[in-house]
């Protein structure tokens, strides 16, 4: 087994699958640097001083807090949460989607339509379910379609343009009257 | 290429028969010698090959759920980068600047300067159209993978526009595929 090559072990990151060194690129590096910290204080020397400053401030805040008052740990503790924004490669923000559902009648033969519903993913209804609901409760075929842009979306057989938005609030009280819009000519219409 | 990967991009799985399996093998060996004696471990000659076919006529090599080697249409095999971590001398190197390593990392093709400034290093026998490594001034592992436009001595004279393409880098959609089933 003379020359053979060992593997080498790189060590990755735990937060960002990246080699280590590489952290300072990945995609989010704040989050890494704690792991960095304990794990690979020596690829980022400056870090570790940073914290050692912070922990540093950090004690010395806490000792004067307890000081001035016992109960200051509420207060902060209660921080406005973060909103998570998803970063798309290349630094730029996704929006996050408005949740909402819009209902739109589409004719097929003349007298005969489909109405197809978007959006009830985003209150966290289960679409087959959905689908099936529907179709039971106005006696017509129902069904999970792919949608345009990858989206899913509900067909349903005939013109049950009215009376789904008192079913849906009905089914699903998650879902909000004013969050259901109707498209009509290309225009959304609020349905409440 | 791997930017945008994800596994719904497999079209679909096969397990080669003997007589491909050994062809894979053979074209790899060749392509990386310093690899020969690791490829014993790498693809054991019982356990099941598996090859992916993916859209855009790319191949993977999988041995136990594990991509290893990619190839597009006939081309060369190339390592994947976990892999290439583990043997880093089987492909010959080049070092980009650190400037370039951001955009690398988002997917960009390397450029010509990035390789001569420098932070950079060329090695000078490389040729045009082979699979090299691409690492990064200051660091000790590769980032990317790539396959070079231009020699090495025309990269260093033209210094301008893409020198290699970028075909596999840290974080893309290959990367995050650590298993495949």
């Amino acid at each position: 087994m003379a020359g053979k090559p060992q593997p080498v072990r790189v060590l990755y990151c735990a937060v960002c699958s990246l080699p280590a060194e590489y952290c300072e690129f990945g995609p989010d590096f704040e989050k890494c640097k704690p792991w960095l910290i304990q794990n690979a204080p020596d690829l980022y020397p400056d870090l570790v001083k940073e914290a050692n400053a912070k922990e540093a401030d950090k004690v010395a805040n806490q000792l004067q807090s307890t000081g001035i008052s016992s109960g200051g740990d509420g207060a902060a503790s209660s921080a406005p949460k973060q909103e998570e924004v998803k970063r798309l490669p290349g630094g730029k923000i996704k929006k996050k989607e408005r949740q909402e559902v819009t209902i739109e009648k589409m004719t097929r033969n003349k007298r005969k339509c489909i109405t197809t519903v978007k959006g009830l993913e985003l209150f966290g209804v289960k679409l087959s379910d959905a689908s099936k609901k529907l179709g039971k409760k106005f006696a017509t075929g129902a069904s999970v379609v792919k949608g345009p842009t990858e989206k899913d979306q509900i067909d349903v057989q005939g013109d049950i343009a009215y009376d789904i938005v008192e079913f849906i609030t009905d089914t699903w009280p998650d879902v909000p009257e004013a969050a259901i819009f109707f498209i009509e000519d290309g225009r959304k219409v609020p349905a409440a | 290429m791997f930017k945008k990967f994800s596994s719904e991009e497999v079209s679909a799985q096969n397990q080669v028969k003997a007589s491909v399996q050994r062809k894979i093998r053979q074209s790899i060996a060749d392509e990386y010698p310093g690899l020969e004696q690791a490829l014993e471990d790498l693809l054991p000659k019982k356990s099941p090959l598996i090859v992916a076919k993916c859209q855009n006529h790319l191949n993977l090599v999988v041995v136990n759920n594990v991509p290893l080697f990619f190839n597009i249409r006939d081309g060369p095999y190339m390592p994947t980068l976990r892999l290439l971590h583990q043997y880093p001398d089987i492909m010959k190197k080049l070092q980009v600047d650190r400037g370039a390593i951001k955009f690398v990392l988002a997917g960009a093709n390397i450029m010509c300067p990035g390789l001569t400034s420098p932070g950079g290093a060329l090695d000078d026998t490389v040729a045009a159209e082979t699979p090299v490594a691409i690492m990064a001034e200051g660091k000790q592992h590769a980032l990317a993978i790539g396959f070079t436009k231009m020699s090495a001595k025309e990269i260093r004279d033209i210094n301008k526009g893409i020198g290699v393409d970028n075909m596999h880098y840290l974080n893309d959609g290959l990367w995050k595929m650590e298993h495949l089933d």
